[in-house]
């Protein structure tokens, strides 16, 4: 039946009509921390320019803050989304388990913010990203398997329902809750700091075979998502299936070259890394093969140019004599922006304009989709600019002149934009948890699935 | 709401809020007390005089929606109006203390009678396009002018004078609005959460706590330098008055929007008087403070005049009387007697406040949020449960100083701005060497490398500094280290985490440091550099890097200068030990930068490894000059 419609009639058809009250809720916990994060950012690039008013924050100095501000985009912002993902793929809105979908969000959100008193309070790991010690350390898992418990209760509970007949799909949904369990535990795990990655022994960065497993790592979240979100258009397996071959050789390739303290002047290294230009084209290819809804198209097209730029820079910047250049510096500062602010961010919201339906006009303010995107490339410009200096003269960022002064000034600006982009987001979501008119609600959705 | 002038621009009541606001503040509040001073008034008759002002604001509060008098509300804010100039106008004569107590009750009177009826028909002067936004701009406007450098610093005759020509201006706006009868409908849109008494004692804790903290401010010296003198203070106290006001407006249009002003007033006035308990952090207090009472001020005149529901004019006015006299005249009292007696604000004031602001925010929470705190606080029992079991558990062997000192450098996020990783073969070797390798590295746990440089690599810090120069670095980094961006640290002094932190630090160096510092001797910066040296450059960098140390008066020299191996010579003086005591002037020159590039081992001299070669040559094209006669040498 499916292949026998327009394309924009399967457009209109695949995504949710009305906004699920559960993702909308997850949509607003996300943003909530972006807002309190961006809200930090500013205030240490405040500090960075004005290092005098650290006296003022008591022991509360900047780089307590650098801490919580990282820990509250990755664990916040930027995880927040797959909650909401979560509660689609196993249908969480509907049934006896939809009442517990915001109480799990709550305690995300309360996870969160006894982990950011506690990095304000001293209590960290010394891991980058991986943050967690103390009393955090066991609360933040605690959270994540509330959420799977709601997700287990909510999979029994749903078990006759027509979506879940396939014998596929409640494979699928067995194995997710199998690989989601270990989440909490890994997290635990790799928390300690006996535990450390291979390193590069000419940069003491992660080598090119940790950089592309990581990357791999992403990939197969890029390859899952739309199975999840959306429905395949017809014509496309073999689209679909190069993607999927790709990543399996890819994977291969990442095997056999091993996890050693490796160093990024290796041909293998970089040239392996290199590999990864391949999902430039395939990317957006594997993307057109699937259903999405009209109001995701601004979003999907950022996400895929951040990508391709995440990509190429990815790659430029490992190289041997580049990476050497900018290793420690502001120009990494810029790399990883593109990937948090440019890519992560506009694939999560992507992602949530999708699930939220017609909803998703939250994010599609014209003001705010520029203002974002436009302070993110101007902070990358900025950081590659102060990074460039710096490879040459370390004194560039230790002892600030006027130059490093101006580009970081400049660069403040571009993170309160950020903010006021992310605020504007924030309010509008605030104003859709109440509009009664895009919420089916738990007893609409049931209603759905009874008909 | 129904609004009787289409035409009707609204700009009246923008003024009318500003007239006021700047009327209470700038003179009221501020420029009569000077005044009093100034006329010698103090003690028991200045609280004789505040008392009548007291009095006469209360009792105008409750009466004037009761007097039969004036019906018009133009009449009344005319009177209101032209009562506040007259009596600002009367303190420019020579008073004593009855007289001033007469005036006292006419401002009280006046600005009672003025505030009551502006709020009750704020609508007629606002106009129903966006009046919580008028509300805004005009207490907005209000702060921001009062907080205009050359005002906020003007004489008290010349504050009450101004005071006294806004009045007159005031009753110029009054009269071009031709009375209208206004039908009195409850206003569409935002609506109190909670009753009218819960409201009014969240107001009253907000006035008293903003009148305790500006009256402390006021009179210490200390928080009044770091708060609003000069300027730049000025304008950016303005300018975030300014700025809250028109967020409140904003907040105030949403759903629970009066209850989210509160809160946040409260969080920042609150947290203003627990900053205001230490000196040092009056700057803070100072964002802080400015916020919190722009907030509040707004809600104070939107919920009596547009928010609250009421059924008639005359009913708005008891309920604005009612809010002025508690809130505003007993609260302000109240907050000032604070001020004078105690001369801060206890923090278990603060939580009283706190809990008469937020717990009917809370219990509104509780209730529509029951199943969502509950499984919160499960989850957090029972992660506390688990995480008290593992600790029990694993037996934690005591740790020693060198290990306490390394978890404070995790704590304190050291990582984010220094690296322990020297690259091999790249500049860094020079500068921050030798290098480790990546099996001494993974013997660390966990090996904090870092990926972000605002700061030196610290791999091999203790090789370079002595425990003396990390500590006074700690302490003050900017004056120990030029132009340094780090923040102090010395309150890690105050226990025993500083010292800590020193130590651990001093361990961090390898085997090959010797064999360094031999290559270090090898050096020499480029001849380009050398020929482009220029003293100029140099004298400005030798002030900021040496003579904290090297100069009598040097203030790193005189806090510590019993703590050092060897006190650092005068340069005007010497002796220098570690230098040729003759030869050609080159090798002179040459030995100077590798002691400023590397320091002296084993001695408090650091090294400045990441300054670029030109300046170090200027630096030591300097202190060649300065360091003419080397007495002696010990090399």
């Amino acid at each position: 039946m499916e292949e026998f419609m327009n394309p924009k009639m399967r457009d209109e058809l695949a995504p949710p009509r009305r906004t699920p009250q559960v993702v909308a809720s997850a949509a607003w916990h996300s943003l909530l921390w972006l807002v309190t994060a961006n809200a930090i950012g500013v205030l240490i690039a405040i500090l960075l320019l004005f290092p005098g008013l650290n006296q003022a924050l008591g022991e509360w100095t900047y780089g307590r803050w650098v801490t919580v501000h990282m820990n509250l985009e990755l664990y916040g912002w930027t995880s927040l989304p797959l909650a909401g993902f979560l509660f689609k793929v196993y249908g969480a809105g509907s049934g006896p388990t939809a009442n517990w979908c915001r109480p799990v969000l709550w305690v995300w959100s309360a996870a969160l913010g006894v982990g950011a008193l506690s990095w304000l309070s001293g209590y960290s790991s010394g891991k980058l990203f991986l943050d967690w010690s103390g009393y955090a350390r066991i609360l933040f898992p605690a959270a994540l398997v509330a959420l799977w418990l709601l997700l287990v209760f909510t999979l029994v509970a749903n078990w006759s329902y027509a979506e879940n007949t396939a014998i596929a799909t409640r494979a699928a949904k067995l194995m997710g809750l199998l690989i989601l369990l270990l989440v909490p535990f890994l997290i635990y795990i790799a928390s300690s700091p006996a535990i450390y990655p291979a390193v590069n022994p000419d940069t003491g960065g992660p080598t090119g075979a940790s950089q592309l497993e990581s990357s791999l790592a992403v990939v197969t979240i890029l390859l899952l998502l739309p199975f999840g979100l959306t429905q395949r258009k017809a014509g496309y397996t073999r689209t679909i299936a190069t993607g999927w071959i790709v990543l399996v050789a890819e994977s291969l390739l990442c095997a056999a070259l091993g996890r050693a303290d490796i160093s990024h002047h290796l041909p293998a290294q970089y040239l392996s890394l290199g590999s990864l230009l391949v999902w430039l084209p395939l990317t957006p290819a594997y993307y057109a093969a699937f259903n999405w809804h009209s109001n995701t198209r601004r979003w999907r097209m950022a996400f895929l140019w951040w990508w391709a730029a995440l990509v190429v820079t990815g790659w430029v910047f490992f190289l041997p004599r580049v990476l050497d250049h900018f290793k420690f510096t502001d120009g990494l500062v810029g790399h990883s922006f593109i990937a948090m602010a440019g890519f992560t961010s506009s694939l999560l919201i992507f992602v949530m304009v999708q699930l939220l339906g017609e909803g998703g006009w939250i994010f599609n303010r014209t003001r705010s989709f520029y203002l974002w995107n436009g302070s993110v490339i101007a902070y990358v410009l900025l950081m590659t600019i102060a990074g460039w200096r710096e490879g040459f003269d370390p004194s560039f960022t230790i002892v600030p002149g006027i130059f490093r002064n101006l580009l970081y000034v400049l660069r403040l600006l571009s993170g309160i934009l950020m903010l006021l982009a992310s605020l504007d987001w924030f309010v509008d979501a605030s104003t859709l948890l109440r509009e009664p008119g895009t919420d089916t609600g738990t007893a609409d959705f049931a209603k759905e699935k009874t008909a | 709401m129904r609004h009787s002038d289409a035409r009707f621009s609204g700009w009246q009541g923008v003024c009318l809020v500003a007239i006021t606001y700047v009327y209470f503040l700038i003179f009221a509040q501020f420029a009569f007390l000077q005044r009093l001073a100034s006329l010698g008034i103090a003690d028991t008759e200045l609280k004789a005089v505040m008392a009548a002002m007291a009095c006469g604001g209360i009792l105008f509060s409750l009466l004037t929606p009761r007097l039969k008098l004036w019906p018009s509300p133009n009449l009344r804010l005319g009177f209101g109006l032209g009562a506040s100039g007259a009596a600002a106008l009367l303190t420019l004569l020579p008073l004593g203390t009855a007289a001033a107590m007469a005036v006292a009750m006419l401002i009280g009177a006046g600005l009672g009678l003025l505030t009551v009826a502006l709020v009750t028909h704020l609508l007629q002067f606002t106009g129903n396009r966006n009046p919580l936004f008028r509300v805004g701009l005009g207490t907005g406007i209000g702060y921001l002018f009062c907080n205009f450098p050359p005002l906020f610093t003007a004489s008290p005759q010349t504050q009450a004078t101004v005071a006294a020509l806004l009045c007159l201006a005031g009753i110029f706006v009054v009269l071009q609005k031709t009375p209208q009868p206004v039908a009195e409908t409850v206003m569409q849109g935002p609506r109190p959460a909670s009753s009218f008494l819960r409201t009014l004692a969240c107001f009253a804790a907000l006035v008293w706590l903003d009148s305790a903290a500006f009256y402390i401010i006021q009179n210490t010296p200390a928080l009044k330098a770091g708060t609003w003198q000069g300027s730049i203070h000025l304008w950016a106290n303005g300018l975030l008055h300014f700025a809250a006001a028109l967020i409140s407006a904003w907040l105030l249009l949403r759903r629970r929007g009066l209850w989210l002003v509160l809160t946040a007033a409260f969080v920042a006035l609150g947290g203003a008087c627990l900053l205001l308990l230490d000196p040092q952090r009056a700057l803070l207090a100072s964002v802080f403070y400015p916020i919190g009472v722009s907030l509040y001020s707004v809600a104070l005149v939107a919920y009596p005049s547009l928010i609250a529901p009421a059924a008639s004019a005359a009913e708005r006015g008891r309920q604005a009387g009612w809010i002025y006299a508690i809130a505003g005249w007993c609260g302000s009292a109240m907050g000032i007697g604070m001020g004078q007696n105690l001369g801060h604000v206890p923090p278990a004031f603060v939580l009283g406040a706190g809990a008469v602001v937020l717990l009917p925010v809370f219990f509104t929470v509780l209730r529509q949020r029951m199943r969502e705190l509950a499984l919160t606080t499960v989850v957090l029992l029972a992660a506390f449960s688990l995480d008290r079991i593992l600790i029990a558990v694993k037996a934690t062997p005591r740790s020693s100083q060198v290990e306490r000192g390394r978890q404070m450098y995790i704590s304190e996020g050291c990582i984010n701005c220094h690296s322990q990783y020297v690259r091999p073969n790249s500049p860094d070797v020079l500068m921050w060497g030798p290098v480790e390798s990546v099996q001494e590295l993974r013997l660390q746990r966990p090996p904090l490398i870092g990926n972000r440089r605002q700061g030196p690599d610290l791999a091999e810090v203790g090789g370079r500094r002595s425990p003396l120069w990390l500590k006074a670095h700690f302490y003050n980094p900017p004056v120990v280290s030029g132009a340094s961006i780090m923040p102090s640290y010395a309150f890690l002094f105050g226990d025993e985490r500083g010292n800590d932190l020193v130590a651990y630090l001093n361990t961090l160096h390898s085997a090959g440091v010797a064999e360094h510092q031999l290559a270090e001797r090898t050096w020499h910066p480029s001849p380009s550099s050398v020929a482009e040296a220029n003293a100029g450059e140099g004298q400005r960098l030798v002030q900021r890097y040496c003579t904290t140390c090297h100069s009598a008066t040097g203030h790193t020299r005189l806090t510590w200068q019993a703590s050092f191996k060897r006190l650092p010579p005068d340069l005007s003086v010497g002796p220098f030990l570690y230098l040729p005591p003759s030869g050609p002037d080159a090798v002179r020159m040459d030995r100077l930068a590798q002691i400023v590039k590397f320091g002296i081992p084993g001695t408090d001299m650091p090294g400045h490894e990441y300054l670029p070669d030109n300046q170090i040559a200027s630096i030591s094209l300097r202190l060649s000059q300065l360091i003419a006669q080397p007495v002696r040498t010990q090399e």
